[in-house]
């Protein structure tokens, strides 16, 4: 696919500077361009099996909240979470989080094959007798994605929780405060590559990337274009 | 670290959360005297012992309940603010 510059598109990521200045090359994706690939990236498949971070804030994503919000999903034939703190991947790959027991926030696939998200934005209406309210996340959320096999040992420099892979299964969701910032993550193994998304305030994305460079670099990760990431599925 | 249960979210450390004063119930704002709504919103009665406080874990912006030993400051229980509060709240005027 062709390369392109995030200020072509009407939607970038709110760190496509920081990218563009570490040679990312990006793609077009809906109405975004996603870093693809970094110039000068080397081997990015085998750094993110050992530890990668990748931006995937121009992928599809939003939220609902509200008393009548589970009901709701399951009649767009959404297969939600049985408990909060639960991520559920549905049929087309797109990952439901149940935040607590009224709030779920829909991400897209790493393929961005699913139509999830738009479908549901599109679907949604405010209506005085269904307490499910709209929360759009694609702005007001980053989405990065950390994955490899020293992952969770970064991730313990940053955050108070214990994600070790035998404490913190696959599909769970811890929402609390990573690199004093407030955080969602959620682990979401790759194939074999166990691996985590991080959802932070979008504001503080300038402050959350670097530092979470800075954590990986005594375990020689660094950043991955989303192609390494599909490689790994 | 000081560790607090938080019923959505599990065990987290004392710095996610932010205090939000004694539980207390609101008089009625239409019938209670200026000294009764200002001893709801100004003071607290600072009992020691076991009080009924608010508490929010700010990384969810969730509000729950935590019962704390303020001698000990040793949390004995937290729960879902709907344990107490079973009802929306509606403030109606005077004059309806």
């Amino acid at each position: 696919m062709a390369t392109t510059q995030p200020a072509q598109h009407p939607r970038r990521s709110m760190i496509y500077r920081i990218l563009r200045e570490a040679g990312a090359e990006f793609e077009a994706l809906a109405d975004a361009a996603v870093a693809m690939r970094y110039a000068d990236g080397g081997d990015e498949v085998a750094l993110a099996r050992r530890l990668g971070l990748a931006d995937l804030s121009p992928l599809a994503r939003t939220g609902f909240k509200g008393r009548d919000t589970p009901d709701w999903l399951v009649t767009q034939q959404v297969a939600i979470p049985d408990e909060p703190g639960q991520a559920r991947r549905q049929s087309d790959d797109a990952l439901v989080l149940r935040l607590s027991a009224d709030e779920h926030v829909i991400v897209s696939d790493l393929r961005t094959r699913s139509e999830l998200p738009a479908t549901l934005d599109a679907e949604w209406q405010l209506s005085a007798e269904r307490m499910c309210y709209h929360m759009p996340r694609a702005d007001s959320y980053c989405w990065f994605a950390i994955s490899g096999e020293c992952a969770t040992e970064m991730l313990a420099k940053v955050c108070g929780v214990d994600l070790r892979l035998d404490k913190f299964d696959d599909g769970r969701i811890a929402q609390t405060s990573l690199a004093r910032i407030n955080a969602v993550i959620v682990r979401n193994d790759l194939g074999t590559t166990p691996a985590f998304y991080v959802l932070a305030d979008s504001a503080s994305a300038d402050y959350l990337w670097p530092c979470l460079i800075d954590a990986m670099k005594e375990f020689e990760g660094g950043i991955v274009g989303l192609a390494a990431l599909r490689a790994l599925v | 670290m000081k560790i607090v249960p938080c019923p959505l979210n599990g065990p987290r450390n004392i710095s996610e959360f932010a205090y939000g004063g004694e539980v207390e119930l609101m008089p009625d704002p239409n019938t209670s005297s200026s000294e009764e709504w200002a001893e709801y919103i100004f003071f607290s009665d600072n009992p020691a012992g076991v009080v009924r406080e608010w508490w929010c874990h700010s990384a969810t912006s969730y509000w729950f309940i935590a019962e704390r030993n303020t001698v000990t400051d040793e949390i004995v229980r937290t729960y879902p603010a709907s344990e107490l509060f079973k009802e929306r709240v509606e403030f109606k005027k005077e004059s309806e």
